[in-house]
């Protein structure tokens, strides 16, 4: 399945030792990688009162509404979203063709260094997506794991 | 597209709700994230519309939900609507990056039969933007407010809406009473896992 992105154990290792690096030098709080379709790829920090699934699928979508405006206004991109809050930022910022950065920091952090360390390690995020995208899919992809044991009831109602 | 994770063992998917203006989208979410089940309390995010103030979807609604049922890999769906007013067609193409389902709730009343064919099409010229075709991807169809009076027949609206060379499913639904609800949700997630596993398949064969 060429087209089906599958991460692998090295992918994450290397995508949460990028975040590491991120969140230790820019002090910020959390650090999340999102695909640009809002789904939740790694995220490393302090994000235990974050609900990170919704946020990947808002930030996707904020980011692409952002791009529409770019558009609008004649930009060919916006490459960053910047959300400035009573206790926390945000900062979205552009990865790749497919991803997304998201760094969240404390809102008396300045935007300009978190914006430096994030841009710094934007290019061995998108390395290791390209090398996870252009990987050899059967060679490790074993979908027999999903073993769907009754597969008209993946969902069941609750009886009332 | 959905993303396999082997290091957590995560397969997550996108699922969107498709269809005109006020014809139950919303409604299918707000019936799930009411009546799933699921296996621990983490299995049922939270549902997030971005509505306005008269309750009409601005942007989209979300509701991401793991499916019980299936061992080895955490599946995670991440369901979506789009707005059905005609005028928040770039909000439409928005959502429907990165799409691997589709459900598209049809209204059932016979004078939306035309919004209903309208929103089709519209479905189809938007997935061709983002260099999709309909055909390529799985899609049912529910056929929404069957208990209204003076419904269209089902035989007409399989005729208007279901008329192609490889008929797709499609179910009778009165969403606000959650019936039909799980029947199209249940039929699109098995459409997906088969269509992963078979293409997996082909790939490794």
């Amino acid at each position: 399945m060429a087209s089906l992105p599958q991460l692998l154990e090295e992918d994450i290792k290397q995508l949460d030792a990028a975040l590491d690096d991120l969140l230790v030098k820019s002090e910020a709080s959390a650090g999340l990688i999102i695909d640009k379709g809002g789904f939740l790829i790694t995220q490393r920090g302090d994000f235990q009162s974050f609900d990170t699934t919704s946020l990947a699928a808002l930030a996707a979508a904020s980011y692409a509404a952002t791009q529409y405006i770019a558009g609008i206004v004649s930009e060919t991109s916006f490459n960053f979203v910047y959300q400035q809050g009573l206790n926390f930022s945000l900062l979205v910022q552009n990865v790749d063709e497919h991803c997304l950065l998201l760094v969240i920091f404390k809102a008396n952090a300045s935007v300009g260094a978190v914006k430096y360390f994030a841009t710094a390690i934007i290019s061995q995020v998108a390395e290791q997506l390209r090398v996870a995208r252009e990987r050899d899919p059967s060679a490790s992809l074993d979908l027999s794991l999903l073993n769907i044991a009754d597969p008209s009831a993946l969902f069941q109602k609750k009886n009332h | 597209m959905a993303i396999i994770n082997q290091a957590t063992k995560e397969l997550q998917i996108k699922i969107v709700y498709y269809g005109p203006a006020l014809c139950g989208k919303t409604t299918n979410l707000v019936q799930v994230h009411a009546n799933v089940q699921t296996a621990n309390p983490e299995g049922k995010g939270k549902l997030v519309s971005l509505a306005t103030s008269s309750d009409r979807t601005l942007f989209f609604d979300f509701l991401p939900i793991e499916a019980m049922a299936i061992k080895g890999f955490k599946t995670k769906f991440q369901l979506y609507t789009v707005p059905g007013q005609v005028i928040y067609n770039t909000t439409r193409q928005l959502v429907l990056r990165g799409v691997d389902g589709i459900v598209f709730v049809a209204d059932s009343q016979y004078d939306k039969m035309a919004e209903n064919v309208e929103s089709l099409a519209n479905l189809e010229d938007n997935l061709k933007s983002l260099k999709l075709n309909l055909a390529d991807i799985p899609y049912v169809l529910q056929y929404n407010k069957r208990d209204i009076p003076d419904v269209a027949p089902i035989e007409y609206m399989e005729y208007l809406l279901n008329n192609r060379d490889v008929q797709v499913p499609s179910f009778s639904a009165c969403a606000h009473k959650c019936e039909g609800v799980f029947e199209t949700l249940n039929m699109i997630t098995r459409l997906l896992l088969n269509k992963f596993i078979n293409e997996a398949g082909r790939k490794s064969a």
